[in-house]
C-alpha cells in the first residue's frame, strides 16, 4: 500500500473538480460559491505540496505559503463586497444578481 | 508504510466527503463547518508529505481566520435558509457533465507524470537534508524569495484598505474613546461636591 | 546578487509603493477633504515613476535571483500602463467630485493597482506572476464596487470578484501543473526543461492551457469575457475607463511574456488556441455590439473585439507579430482614453447619461467634442489615415507574412461589421435632432486629456517613428 504522487494528484483533481462543480450548480447562495473557490485553492495547495515533496524541492512549499496569504486576502475582500452588496439589496441569491443583462 | 497508507485513505476520504457536503448542504453554516473539516484533514495530509510548517499554518490561517470570517459573515447576513437550495437539481446535469469531463481530463493528465531527468536538473531549491521543515522554509523565504514576501505583505495591506473602504460607515452619535481627554481630565470637572442637608432630599 | 543595483532597477515600483503608503497615511490623518490633494499628489508621483521607467536603461537584467526581469519590452509596456493610469485618474476627477466619490482611498488603490501591473509586466517566475496579478486584481475588485450606494456598482464588483477569483483558481492550477511537470517555477527553468525534448508532456500542455485561460480572463478574450459588459456598465465611469486602459495593457504584456518566454518552444501548441480565441473575440466584438444602447456596454464589446485584433499579431508568433501587438495596444490605449473622456462629459443638468441616443445632435451643440469623438470612432473603425488603421495594418500584415490568411480575412470582415456601429454613433451625432444640450464646460482635465488623445489619433501618421521603433525594440527584447 505505497502511496505515490499519483494518489495525491488524483485527490487534488477530485477536490478541484468539486470546487468548479460547486460554482456551476450553485444558483442560490454566493457565500457557497466563495467556499467552492476556497476548495479549488485547497486542491492547488495539495498539488504543490505533493510535487514539492516528491521532487525534493522546497519551491512548491514556498509557493503554498503565498497562495495561503493571497487566498486570505481575497476572501476578506470578497466578503466585504458581499456585505456591501447585501446592505443594498438584502439578498445574496445568485439569481437576483441580474440588474444588468449580459 | 501501512500506517501511512491508512492515514492517507482516511484523510482523503474525509476531505472528499466534506467537500461534497460543502457544496451540497442546505445550510451555509454547515457548509462552513464541513470546509473546516476538509482543511483540518488536508493539514493531516501535509504532515504526511513532510510539510509540517504549512500544516500548522493551514490550521491557523484557514481554520482560525478564514473559516471564522466566513462564519461571521454567514451569521451577519441573516440569510433565509429555508428558501435556499430549491433549484439544485435543475443545474445538476449540466454541472455534473462539466465536472466529470474536467475530472477525467485531469486524471488522464496526471497519469503522465514522471520525474523527468530534464526536470530534475533545474530544481531551484532542493530540500536540504537534516534541516527541519520550518527552518528550510524560513531560509528560503527571507533570503531568496524576500521580494515575494514583501509583495505578499502589500497584498494584505490592500485587503485591509479594501475591506475598510467597502464596509466602514461613519455613524453619527457614536461615543468614541479619547484617551488623552479621558486621562487628562481634572477632578473638578468630574466630581461635584454637594452639601446635602439632612432630611431635606436633593 | 547585488542588492543595491537590484533596488535601483525597480526604483519606479519603489516610488509608487512609497508614495502610495505615504499618501495613505496622509489621507488617514487629514480627516476632512483629503482627496483632491491626494489625487494630485498621486498623479505627480505616478509621473515621477514614469520618468524613472523611461530613464533607467532598458537592457535585459535579472532582479532578485531571477524573480523579476527588466528589459525593453517591460520598459515600453510599463510606460504605457502608467500613461493609462495617470490619464484616467486625471480625467475621472470631475466625475468623482460631482457624484460624491471623493474618498482618498481611490487614488491610493489606483496606485497600488498600477504597482501590481508594473510587477506583473516584469514577472519572470510563476510566483511573481501570481503575486503581481493578485496585487493588481484585488484593488480592481474594490474600485469596481467603489460606489457603495449604487446597486449596479456593488453588483459589478461582486460579479467581477467571483469570476476573477475563479480565473485565479484556474491560473493557479495551471501554474502548479507546470511546476510539477517541469520541476521549476522560474520562466528560464521552465523553458530549459522544455527545450530538452521536442514533445512536452501532456501535463505541461494542460497546465499551459489552464494558465492561458486564467490570463484570457484578465484580458477579457472570448470564452472568458462574460464579466466585461456587466462590469463596464455597472462600475462608476472613471473606474470603467481605468479598467479599459491600464489593466488590459498590463495583462496583454503578461500574456505575451508567458507565451514567448517559458512556453516559446511550445508555439505549435498554443498557436491554435490563440487563433481560436482571436477569431471568437473578433466575431463577438463585432456582432454583439450592434444591439447595444448603452455606450459603456458598447465600449465593453469594442474592447473585446480589440483584444481579438491584437491577438491576430500574437497568433502569428513572430517578432513582427509582437511588434504589431505592442503598436496595437498603444493605439488602443489612446483611443479608449479619448472615447471615455467624451463619455465622462455626457452630462445634462448634472445627471450623467450613458445612452447612445443621448449623443444626438452633438455635432451642432458641441462641435469640438463631436469632432474628437468622431475621430475616436473613425479610428476604432480603422479608417486611414487615423491611428487605428495602422494598428490593424501591422497585426494583419504579421499574420499574412506567416500565411495565416483566413485569420486576416476574418479580421477584415469583422472590421467592416464593426465599422457599422462606430459609424452609427457618428450618424447620431451629426444627423439626428438634438434632444438636450450637454452641460458646459466639460472640465479642464477632460478637455486636456481628450485633446491629447485626439491629437495622437489624428496625427499619428505624420510622425509614427517613436512608437514604431519603440515597439520594434521591445519586440526584439522579448523574441528569443
Amino acid at each position: 500500500m505505497t502511496i505515490t504522487l499519483g494518489h495525491y494528484l488524483v485527490l487534488a483533481a477530485v477536490i478541484f473538480t468539486l470546487g468548479v462543480f460547486g460554482i456551476f450548480i450553485n444558483r442560490k447562495n454566493v457565500i457557497v460559491i466563495l467556499m467552492s473557490i476556497e476548495l479549488m485553492l485547497l486542491a492547488v495547495n495539495l498539488n504543490l505540496v505533493a510535487f514539492s515533496s516528491f521532487l525534493n524541492d522546497m519551491v512548491g512549499q514556498v509557493f503554498v505559503m503565498f497562495v495561503l496569504t493571497v487566498a486570505a486576502a481575497e476572501v476578506s475582500i470578497g466578503l466585504a463586497i458581499l456585505v456591501s452588496y447585501h446592505r443594498l439589496r438584502q439578498t445574496i441569491e445568485v439569481e437576483d444578481i441580474n440588474l444588468m443583462k449580459g | 508504510m501501512i500506517i501511512t497508507g491508512l492515514c492517507f485513505y482516511m484523510f482523503s476520504t474525509v476531505i472528499i466527503a466534506s467537500a461534497v457536503m460543502v457544496i451540497l448542504s442546505r445550510n451555509p453554516v454547515h457548509s462552513v463547518l464541513f470546509l473546516i473539516l476538509a482543511f483540518l484533514n488536508s493539514a493531516g495530509l501535509f504532515v504526511l508529505l513532510g510539510a509540517e510548517f504549512l500544516a500548522m499554518i493551514l490550521v491557523i490561517v484557514y481554520v482560525g481566520a478564514v473559516a471564522v470570517l466566513f462564519m461571521f459573515v454567514v451569521m451577519m447576513l441573516n440569510v433565509n435558509f429555508s428558501a435556499m437550495r430549491a433549484g439544485v437539481l435543475q443545474y445538476l446535469p449540466t454541472g455534473g457533465m462539466i465536472g466529470l469531463v474536467l475530472l477525467a481530463e485531469l486524471i488522464f493528465v496526471i497519469s503522465a507524470w514522471q520525474a523527468t531527468p530534464a526536470g530534475l536538473e533545474v530544481l531551484a531549491s532542493p530540500t536540504p537534508i537534516n534541516v527541519t521543515n520550518t527552518k528550510a522554509l524560513g531560509d528560503l523565504l527571507y533570503t531568496k524569495y524576500f521580494y515575494l514576501f514583501q509583495a505578499a505583505g502589500i497584498i494584505l495591506l490592500i485587503a485591509m484598505i479594501g475591506a475598510m473602504v467597502l464596509t466602514l460607515r461613519k455613524r453619527e452619535g457614536v461615543r468614541r474613546q479619547r484617551v488623552a481627554q479621558q486621562v487628562g481630565r481634572k477632578r473638578q470637572e468630574s466630581v461635584e461636591i454637594k452639601k446635602v442637608t439632612p432630611r431635606s432630599g436633593l | 546578487m547585488n542588492p543595491v543595483s537590484d533596488f535601483f532597477l525597480i526604483l519606479p515600483e519603489l516610488i509608487l509603493l512609497g508614495a502610495a503608503s505615504c499618501l495613505l497615511i496622509f489621507g488617514v490623518f487629514r480627516t476632512t477633504n483629503a482627496d483632491p490633494g491626494v489625487t494630485r499628489l498621486a498623479v505627480v508621483f505616478m509621473g515621477v515613476s514614469l520618468v524613472f521607467v523611461l530613464a533607467i536603461a532598458g537592457d535585459e537584467k535579472m532582479i532578485f535571483e531571477g524573480l523579476l526581469i527588466t528589459d525593453r519590452f517591460g520598459q515600453f509596456m510599463k510606460a504605457l500602463v502608467l500613461v493609462g493610469a495617470i490619464l484616467t485618474l486625471v480625467m475621472g476627477h470631475g466625475y468623482r467630485e460631482r457624484e460624491g466619490l471623493m474618498q482618498f482611498e481611490y487614488p491610493v488603490l489606483i496606485m497600488f493597482a498600477s504597482l501590481g501591473m508594473l510587477l506583473m509586466v516584469s514577472a519572470n517566475d510563476l510566483m511573481s506572476l501570481y503575486l503581481g496579478l493578485e496585487l493588481q486584481s484585488l484593488p480592481l475588485y474594490v474600485i469596481a464596487a467603489f460606489n457603495r450606494d449604487s446597486e449596479r456598482s456593488s453588483e459589478a464588483g461582486l460579479k467581477y470578484f467571483v469570476l476573477g477569483a475563479l480565473s485565479s483558481g484556474l491560473l493557479l492550477y495551471g501554474c502548479c501543473l507546470v511546476y510539477g511537470f517541469t520541476g521549476s517555477t522560474s520562466f528560464d527553468g521552465i523553458s530549459a526543461a522544455l527545450s530538452h525534448d521536442n514533445t512536452p508532456s501532456t501535463g505541461v500542455v494542460v497546465g499551459m492551457v489552464f494558465l492561458s485561460a486564467g490570463l484570457a480572463f484578465k484580458v477579457s478574450a472570448v470564452p472568458f469575457h462574460m464579466w466585461t459588459p456587466d462590469v463596464y456598465e455597472g462600475a462608476p465611469t472613471p473606474v470603467t475607463a481605468f479598467f479599459a486602459a491600464a489593466p488590459k495593457v498590463a495583462a496583454v504584456a503578461l500574456f505575451l511574456r508567458v507565451l514567448f518566454d517559458p512556453f516559446g518552444t511550445m508555439i505549435s501548441h498554443w498557436q491554435q488556441l490563440i487563433i481560436a480565441i482571436s477569431i471568437a473575440s473578433m466575431l463577438l466584438g463585432a456582432f454583439a455590439a450592434i444591439y447595444q444602447t448603452n455606450i459603456k456596454r458598447l465600449m465593453a464589446y469594442s474592447s473585446i473585439g480589440n483584444i481579438g485584433y491584437a491577438f491576430v499579431g500574437l497568433a502569428a508568433g513572430t517578432e513582427e507579430g509582437i511588434q504589431g501587438v505592442i503598436i496595437y495596444m498603444t493605439i488602443y490605449l489612446m483611443m479608449t482614453i479619448g472615447s471615455f473622456g467624451c463619455i465622462l462629459s455626457m452630462r445634462v443638468r448634472g445627471q450623467m447619461l450613458e445612452g447612445i441616443g443621448d449623443l444626438a445632435g452633438l455635432g451642432r451643440t458641441n462641435p469640438l467634442m463631436a469632432i474628437a469623438l468622431a475621430a475616436m470612432m473613425f479610428s476604432l473603425a480603422g479608417i486611414p489615415p487615423l491611428a487605428g488603421f495602422f494598428g490593424k495594418l501591422y497585426v494583419f500584415l504579421a499574420a499574412i507574412h506567416v500565411g495565416l490568411y483566413p485569420l486576416a480575412v476574418i479580421g477584415l470582415l469583422t472590421s467592416v461589421v464593426g465599422a457599422f456601429y462606430y459609424f452609427r454613433i457618428i450618424k447620431i451625432m451629426y444627423f439626428d435632432e438634438a434632444k438636450e444640450v450637454f452641460d458646459k464646460p466639460i472640465g479642464r482635465e477632460i478637455t486636456v486629456v481628450v485633446s491629447l488623445s485626439a491629437v495622437f489619433v489624428l496625427l499619428f501618421f505624420v510622425y509614427p517613428t517613436p512608437v514604431i521603433t519603440g515597439a520594434a525594440n521591445a519586440a526584439a527584447a522579448l523574441f528569443p
